[in-house]
């Protein structure tokens, strides 16, 4: 049904006063991340690191609201570093591998809450084995030791032996904490190098093309309860809402950080350049290396994630890298990376052109039609070629900037991409491929 | 413009070319209706003339017939639908080779699943170039629409944004328009296609088919006899006697409903109220293909039509004139049976074949070994195939019984989400179920085109 050409104008919108806005605060890093995060590139992953090979981290939870794609917003729960302000999800900790991993927890909630480490073994809680916990009915109250309600805490460490993707998130009240936001993503680098997924050769990929893919689904309904601290019956648990990196289209887009989404500063943009290891490396568009997405389903439901034009090569799942006893490489390439509730997979891409169709010596074999006979995408540069942007016909707009290619990536289990009846949003997001340098990119 | 250099024989191209230009030449200009001839533009006619299509689908909407009872009042069936159908659709027709009269009587006659079609890998050393034209004859139902549409080629690997049909990166063809997207597989296997034009909606609502590519190692008979193979494998590994299309999707009555009715559902909602194999429910999915032209049949299954172009069915099954695709698996012993999945509904299908071990040997357009060359294939009888994933099985054909009585032997390939398999009837089995059937050996000719029944 094509009825929302307003939104879209007003989402172009959003974006060109958001790219002002980002242009005259670029200058000024969030405070709250500056002492942890050494810097904020625009799209990619932000980690949040300590000092190798102890690193501490201190995760406060804290109260807050996201902004959400139909105009609404949900009160959520949150780990925060430090005494940053809520944020949503929680900050992407990186750590190598063989580091002793420290995580105090301060908790500001009034219930008990706690944190899971899943994938980590022998984990301590205060320096003894983290234990699930009993009331002294023998009632299983929590996955794990707590952070007492009203200001308790707890301190949880463990060796990170094994490099991968991970989730963090409370055991306790799960179906409530974790529904209202007590989640996030741990890295583990591996010893090769952090250049490397694994401590596998061929597991290399581009430091500056790497990406989070972190799903979480939302009920409103829930969420209200727990603001107005009415009980909630899980019986009547129904998503409305789906987020990529506690984003939903176009938010998802946006710069990290970008200032419209102050509790959300995990944009979902894979900004990247053509795969190419051809080019002698002297070349600027050497780029030898594939790219890498961390993909973490931290909701309830399998997320069937379709990237376009470009398979996935899933090399490890859940911390592990897919190979036989033998290291044998058992990787597979998919073009629907279907995670499932609490699963992690690591992949790596590569995009090229398979063509390298060029407006002069290779054009497309096809008549190219007049513009004003098609319906234009918002992102299109009105060619077919990289690098090219035309002028669009009297009344047409576009947000593309320099005849980049944008390829979309979204979950095609397809009812998971509206927002409480809005379609078109949730988890959706592009590869942005900028043209070969030297190009007119911002 | 890249010839077939891998065969004399005259290809449905040039036959296409040929009628293309005379039909362009005969017909003219004149008769083409006014509102339409302003949107010709002079360099489409260009391209009109020079470069033919391999195939010409449509995008519209139209009428499918699921069970109507039990009803899911007011949702289904819809009190709109002409006799014998239920539900409201949007779709794709082929209309390749038809004139433009012929051609725009197909509005308000989509089919579903969309045309099934396939391609060669691309083969660099004799390069062809596959031309997929779409136009839009818009939706008869919702004149208010101003729906345009698109094909998108799920999980073709390294596509430009041109011809990758997701439309706020590229162009999408509004009613009356054409446009034509160039595919050069290069590499083979199942995958599928859909219009992405507002695809929650559009994919739901039947826009939805298979699209396969064939290997270049098809045709050598040293691997495996037949010379038909799902991969190039190199040692025979996918090679197979007979192919059948299994295409998953589901219906939704309210929002089906509600296209028709002006009405938006709330997505969320999402349930399939059915699940549909090859655009059809059991026991229709055991009803014969609608008839098929099989010399027509080069790159798409080519119903017959008739006078006016409509599809042509099968006395008995008026009901699915336009639900064109059988399901129903023949085979004779030890024959090798391969099942391409693809599932464009939004769950997951837990496809489950009783009594016979299925080896699944590609997913999602991949051979299933490592990067090194490491076999990863294995054995199953449950395919759990998701929203948007495809998957290659084989199995092999047991021994013939006869025990039943039927003169084949019957084996039940279903989903086990029997939540989605029940048609809504109570102790009922529905969905997307049916069979395998296997006859005594020498029975079945061998197949013209896919999903074939031989017989």
């Amino acid at each position: 049904m094509r009825k929302f050409s307003i939104k879209w104008l007003g989402w172009g919108l959003v974006l060109v006063v958001g790219v002002a806005l980002w242009a005259a605060t670029r200058g000024a890093k969030p405070q709250a991340v500056e002492a942890q995060t050494t810097a904020v590139p625009r799209t990619g992953i932000v980690c949040t690191s300590d000092a190798s090979p102890n690193p501490t981290f201190t995760l406060t939870t804290q109260t807050g609201y996201i902004i959400l794609p139909d105009g609404n917003t949900v009160f959520m729960w949150g780990y925060s570093a430090g005494d940053s302000p809520f944020q949503h999800p929680g900050p992407v900790l990186c750590v190598n591998e063989g580091d002793t991993v420290t995580i105090v927890l301060q908790n500001t909630l009034p219930e008990d809450v706690s944190v899971m480490f899943p994938g980590q073994e022998e984990v301590l809680a205060n320096g003894a084995p983290a234990q699930p916990q009993f009331d002294s009915g023998g009632n299983l109250t929590s996955l794990t030791n707590v952070a007492a309600a009203n200001g308790g805490s707890v301190t949880y460490s463990f060796v990170a032996s094994n490099p991968g993707t991970y989730i963090y998130e409370s055991g306790t009240n799960a179906r409530k904490q974790v529904s209202m936001g007590l989640f996030g993503a741990l890295i583990v680098r591996p010893s090769m190098g952090s250049g490397f997924v694994y401590d596998r050769s061929d597991s290399q990929f581009t430091p500056a093309e790497e990406f989070l893919v972190l799903l979480s689904e939302i009920d409103p309904y829930q969420h209200q309860a727990v603001e107005s601290g009415l009980p909630f019956n899980i019986n009547n648990y129904k998503p409305r809402y789906w987020l990529i990196n506690g984003r939903g289209f176009p938010d998802s887009i946006a710069d990290n950080y970008a200032s419209w989404l102050p509790a959300q500063p995990y944009g979902a943009l894979a900004l990247i350049h053509e795969f190419n290891d051809t080019l002698p490396p002297s070349d600027p568009n050497y780029h030898p290396l594939p790219g890498m997405i961390r993909y973490v389903n931290v909701g309830t439901e399998d997320y069937p994630f379709h990237p376009h034009g470009n398979n996935g090569l899933v090399i490890g799942r859940d911390g592990r890298p897919l190979a036989g006893p033998a290291g044998e490489d058992l990787s597979f390439e998919k073009f629907d990376i279907n995670i499932g509730p609490g699963q992690t997979w690591d992949i790596l891409f590569r995009w090229y052109d398979a063509e390298h169709y060029d407006a002069d010596t290779n054009p497309v074999p096809v008549t190219v039609p007049s513009l004003a006979n098609m319906v234009l995408g918002q992102f299109f540069s009105g060619s077919p070629y990289l690098g090219t942007k035309v002028t669009l016909p009297p009344g047409s707009q576009t947000l593309n900037q320099c005849g980049e290619y944008y390829i979309i990536s979204h979950n095609h289990a397809l009812y998971q991409i509206t927002s409480w009846g809005v379609t078109m949003t949730g988890p959706i997001t592009y590869l942005r491929i900028d043209p070969a340098m030297p190009n007119q990119c911002p | 413009m890249a010839k077939n250099l891998t065969s004399n024989t005259i290809t449905r191209r040039d036959f296409l070319k040929i009628a293309g230009s005379a039909a362009f030449l005969t017909a003219g200009a004149s008769i083409v209706p006014h509102y339409l001839r302003r949107a010709v533009l002079p360099e489409e006619v260009v391209e009109a003339q020079g470069a033919p299509y391999d195939l010409y689908y449509a995008g519209t909407d139209g009428w499918i017939s699921l069970p109507p009872t039990p009803a899911i009042p007011p949702f289904h069936p819809d009190n709109l639908a002409p006799p014998g159908l239920t539900t409201y659709i949007f779709g794709f027709r082929n209309v390749s080779g038809m004139d433009d009269i012929r051609k725009n009587n197909q509005k308000n006659k989509a089919q579903h699943n969309a045309p099934v079609f396939w391609v060669n890998q691309y083969n660099p050393s004799s390069p062809v170039d596959f031309r997929m034209q779409l136009t839009n004859l818009g939706l008869a139902l919702r004149p208010d629409l101003f729906d345009a549409h698109t094909i998108h080629w799920h999980g073709f690997r390294n596509v430009i944004p041109f011809f990758d049909g997701e439309p706020t990166t590229s162009v999408s063809v509004p009613t009356g328009r054409d446009f034509t997207y160039i595919y050069r597989p290069r590499e083979e296997g199942t995958y599928m296609f859909h219009c992405h034009v507002e695809d929650v909606e559009h994919v739901h609502m039947g826009m939805t088919s298979l699209v396969f590519v064939r290997p270049i190692q098809d045709g050598m008979t040293s691997y495996y006899p037949s010379g038909k193979y799902a991969y190039n494998d190199g040692d025979g590994s996918t090679g197979y006697d007979r192919e059948f299309v299994m295409f998953l999707s589901e219906v939704w009555a309210e929002a089906h409903w509600a296209d028709a009715h002006i009405q938006l559902p709330e997505w969320s909602d999402y349930r399939a109220d059915f699940a549909l194999l090859n655009g059809r429910v059991y026991p229709d999915t055991l009803a014969p293909n609608s008839p098929i032209n099989a010399a027509q049949s080069v790159h798409a299954l080519a119903v017959e039509t008739d006078a006016n172009g409509d599809l042509m069915t099968n006395p008995g099954y008026e009901h699915l004139q336009y639900q064109p695709h059988s399901s129903l698996v023949t085979c004779q012993p030890g024959e090798r049976v391969l099942l391409r999945f693809a599932n464009l509904g939004f769950k997951e299908s837990a496809m489950t074949l009783t009594g016979i071990k299925m080896r699944v040997v590609g997913r999602d357009a991949t051979l299933l070994r490592g990067r090194y060359g490491t076999p990863t294939s294995y054995e199953t009888n449950v395919i759990s195939c998701s929203a948007g994933e495809s998957y290659d099985v084989i199995f092999e054909a047991p021994p013939y019984d006869g025990s039943s009585g039927l003169g084949y032997d019957r084996y039940l390939l279903y989903n086990r989400a029997y939540a989605r398999s029940n048609n809504l009837a109570s102790g009922g089995f529905g969905g997307q179920t049916t069979e395998v059937r296997v006859y005594p050996p020498g029975s079945l000719a061998s197949q013209a085109y896919p999903n074939d029944w031989g017989l």
